[in-house]
């Protein structure tokens, strides 16, 4: 099976690296986007490093909306085990993506034991298409602003759990009440994925309110589980989360240079569709396929992160990173092996971020 | 490979050698001057000190807390000062690289994060895997978790407790246990809001007391070489020094250590309540022989606070400067992480001379341990400042003569005439951590230790000698040069690996599965998913 192609051609693993790793030398502007497990973000800061990159995860508009609450606001939090064990009132806000289906059930489907209560009420803040029909049957009491969006609905909560008078109601709100006043423990479940930073500002801000009276917390589920893990790499080996770039030199905050980018290189050891970043811009693609990709420049197959070989992800139901091990074995290379026989490339060794 | 470090003046209390001589090494060890030897490589030393390697006992350098306050605080970088030019990641701050580089620039070598969640160790391992040039180790927290709670409630037996503590260690990697507040934290999530030694954590009816004597005692007959690092409840309150003292006296014969124990030195005296008591509670430590301590020195400037103390971080949400924070209910303690400005007002320079006192009233420097508690009280980048004031009087009077008499006078500094020696500095930074941790293969530089040195230029000005050393040798490689990283190297993680007790993994997979749903897999890993080369180094339990 054929694992490396420039352009439509079939060629050596070998010859494709060294092919990508002139293109990047010689890039003045190269961009990178990826969707990989924790050691092919590593190694992709290190190649943006070396090279002058600017880089972000594909899901990085949304990580984005949840790095700014932590960046400009801060947050109460907790664990998820802790919020599977004690919270006794849980409250969805807005959208949860999809990915964290399961976990829902699994909280409706297990009660609390650290909580007297030893059973959960849940709510939602939030559109009804939100209404999550995955809770087995488990009652979930919406609440609404009427019309309005989240981050007002979430104003007008906070508002009449302070006692004061708001032009437009959350509907339900006596329901809210009752059970917030017996709860011990109420946790609300977030995400960047469909909450704006004026919303998530407001239920943080909800959050502190109930907390000078009674424990409350939150629960943050990442736009992306694999964005987040690539953030936290990015965090501590730059100081800075994505969208981070190299371009002068040393890691700054560095939106994406529209326009100005004359490489893309694209990593995706995940299933996650990767889009070109812009017309035109010379293309290097790493990802699992058996066939390279329309107008790359290159492509390289690689495997499947916890699939095809072991991996470090991060997991929303540990909040913390986890090693898997690979569920079908093969022989293909992870990122960070590709990644790092280009680095090698592209020129000599010098200190090396990782 | 054989250098010889030629005519420095070599202090080593380990060995009670010290005076003008010769340092030989051979590869990564240090070796007896060879019988008709002739050096590879030779390092003039005329004019220097020359030391083993320092080690810092209690600094935050990597997890998940502290990555956390990188994602606060990107503007936090400042406060980092001096950066390394001209290396990979140079501008990055408080990266994990530039922390392995700014460190190795001072001398240190082996650096102890004190802080790991047991469920996020592959987290902490990851980063302290890239934080290059020197060797880490970490203490895994205990003492607010269900598992153990439950275990004293029911009253488990010694052994039972002992295969848990023993597989924490090995499962995490970790090279000893730390309790942080203990119980509090666990009270917290049941809205208690204050905690002492002897309150009781409400759904287990167990005390403060209770946890840090049975997770002692556990420690103590493993054989643990460190002894349980405590946090105390109270940190900074004014009247901790009354819960500092409780647990000083609670170590009753056994090996206790005792973190940042300027965090507690505060008395109530004075018309603002808050007042000095450093000088009660050195004297307590210096009459109890079993007890370590580390001081958590503060120095001014912004700097943020960093601690799985999740209710005291609560508590001090309100002082936050800027103002923004993290709060988080963990699985065991959580963590909060609360930026702070260090004023030299009167609540700022209290704290700073507190510090000092104990430094200097604490008069064995194989008891006393060099920390400020990085980056609570400053971050480590305000090490060769420390070392200027604790060996120089005159320093230290220049420094207060700026700060406010209405804070000094309620303090013993002024009339303190102590000044540290070099041999002093090399105990309480190189010897004596080594003994403290168990690592007698560094801290030293007798024959057959690592090839851990630092040579320090003599000068006049003590901060600018420590804090750039003349060259540094890591395992035998010279990696630092006239203050600069010339060398680029990965250090290891120093770790126990105590057996673990089948029936208590069997006991563990059941208790994950039923109360998070989860097999015990999902919170434990190999080696290999750490991605380096022998990433751990193991370092053997007492017999």
């Amino acid at each position: 099976m054929a694992v490396a192609w420039i352009g439509n051609r079939e060629t050596l693993v070998e010859h494709a690296v060294a092919h990508a790793a002139a293109l990047l030398g010689s890039s003045r502007c190269p961009v990178f986007t990826f969707d990989t497990d924790v050691h092919g973000t590593r190694a992709v800061i290190a190649l943006a490093e070396r090279v002058g990159a600017a880089y972000d995860h594909v899901s990085g508009a949304a990580l984005a909306r949840d790095t700014a609450l932590i960046t400009d606001k801060g947050a109460m939090t907790i664990a998820p085990g802790e919020a599977r064990r004690r919270a006794d009132m849980v409250v969805i806000v807005g959208d949860v993506p999809e990915t964290y289906r399961g976990f829902l059930t699994d909280l409706a489907e297990s009660a609390p034991d650290l909580s007297e209560k030893n059973a959960r009420e849940f709510f939602l803040v939030g559109p009804s298409r939100a209404m999550p029909s995955l809770l087995n049957g488990a009652k979930v009491t919406r609440l609404s602003a009427g019309k309005e969006g989240l981050s007002a609905a979430l104003a007008a909560l906070r508002a009449q759990c302070a006692g004061r008078k708001v032009s437009t109601p959350v509907s339900k709100f006596d329901d809210f009440a009752a059970a917030l006043a017996g709860a011990k423990f109420p946790v609300f479940l977030f995400s960047g994925q469909s909450s704006d930073a004026l919303a998530l500002e407001m239920l943080q801000g909800l959050v502190a309110d109930l907390n000078r009276k009674k424990r409350a917390s939150s629960l943050h589920l990442p736009a992306s589980e694999s964005g987040w893990g690539g953030t936290l790499a990015s965090v501590w080996m730059t100081g800075f989360a994505a969208r981070t770039g190299f371009g002068r030199g040393f890691p700054e905050f560095d939106p994406w240079p529209e326009g100005e980018a004359d490489l893309h290189l694209r990593v995706s050891s995940g299933k996650s569709g990767l889009t070109p970043k812009g017309k035109g811009v010379p293309l290097i693609v790493l990802a699992k396929t058996q066939k390279p990709v329309a107008g790359a420049v290159v492509t390289i197959a690689i495997g499947e992160a916890g699939v095809d070989h072991d991996a470090v992800v991060y997991s929303a139901r540990t909040g913390t990173l986890r090693s898997t091990v690979a569920s079908a074995p093969s022989a293909l290379p992870s990122a960070a092996e590709i990644i790092r026989s280009i680095s090698v490339r592209v020129g000599p060794e010098a200190g090396w971020p990782c | 490979m054989l250098t010889r470090i030629s005519g420095g003046e070599i202090i080593d209390p380990a060995n009670h050698r010290a005076g003008k001589g010769d340092l030989w090494i051979e590869d990564d060890r240090i070796v007896e001057a060879p019988e008709g030897g002739v050096a590879d490589k030779v390092i003039d030393a005329t004019g220097c000190i020359v030391m083993a390697g320092a080690i810092d006992i209690h600094s935050h350098i990597g997890g998940g807390n502290v990555n956390t306050a990188r994602l606060l605080l990107p503007e936090q970088h400042a406060a980092h000062l001096p950066r390394p030019a001209a290396t990979p990641l140079s501008n990055a701050g408080w990266s994990t690289f530039e922390t392995g580089c700014l460190y190795a620039k001072m001398g240190f070598t082996t650096v102890v994060e004190p802080a790991m969640s047991p469920g996020a160790a592959l987290h902490t391992h990851l980063e302290l895997a890239d934080i290059p040039i020197i060797d880490k180790a970490t203490l895994a927290i205990l003492g607010n978790d269900d598992f153990l709670l439950s275990m004293i409630r029911d009253n488990a037996s010694p052994a039972m407790i002992e295969d848990y503590v023993a597989w924490t260690i090995g499962a995490t990697r970790a090279l000893g246990i730390k309790v942080i507040n203990a119980g509090a934290a666990a009270a917290f999530k049941e809205d208690v809001r204050t905690f002492s030694f002897d309150d009781v954590v409400p759904s287990y009816g167990v005390s403060s007391r209770k946890i840090v004597k049975t997770l002692q005692a556990a420690v103590d007959r493993l054989g643990v070489p460190h002894p349980l690092h405590v946090h105390c409840n109270n940190l900074g309150v004014a009247g901790a020094a009354d819960t500092a003292a409780e647990t000083i006296s609670a170590a009753e014969g056994l090996p206790l250590h005792l973190a940042h124990l300027q965090f507690y030195s505060y008395g109530t005296e004075g018309k603002r309540k808050f007042s000095s008591a450093a000088a009660r509670l050195a004297e307590l430590v210096n009459g109890t022989p079993e007890v370590t301590i580390d001081i958590g020195q503060v120095m001014f400037g912004q700097t943020v606070t960093i601690s799985s103390d999740v209710l005291r971080q609560f508590s001090a949400r309100g002082t936050a400067s800027p103002k923004k924070t993290v709060i988080h209910d963990g699985d065991g303690n959580g963590g909060g992480v609360v930026p702070y400005n260090y004023r030299n007002n009167f609540y700022g320079s209290m704290q700073w001379a507190i510090g000092l006192e104990l430094f200097l009233l604490i008069t064995d420097p194989w008891r006393v341990f060099f920390t400020t508690d990085h980056p609570n009280g400053a971050p480590f980048t305000t090490y060769p400042a420390l070392f200027e004031l604790l060996m120089s009087r005159a320093a230290r009077e220049a420094a207060a003569a700026e700060l406010p008499k209405a804070a000094l006078s309620l303090s013993t500094l002024s009339s303190i005439e102590r000044e540290y020696s070099f041999e002093e500095i090399a105990i309480m930074t190189r010897a004596a951590p080594a003994k403290l941790l168990g690592l007698s293969d560094r801290g030293h530089l007798g024959a057959g230790a690592i090839a851990d040195v630092a040579i320090y230029r003599r000068g006049h000005d003590i901060a600018k000698m420590l804090g750039a050393a003349a060259f540094v040798f890591k395992n035998g490689d010279l990696v630092v040069k006239d203050g600069q990283i010339i060398h680029y190297r990965w250090g290891r993680a120093l770790r126990l690996n105590p057996p673990p007790d089948k029936a208590m993994v069997r006991r563990l997979e059941n208790y994950h599965q039923q109360r998070y749903g989860l097999s015990l897999d999902w919170f434990t890993f190999p080696d290999s998913a750490i991605a380096r080369e022998e990433p751990f180094r193991e370092v053997p339990c007492r017999s």
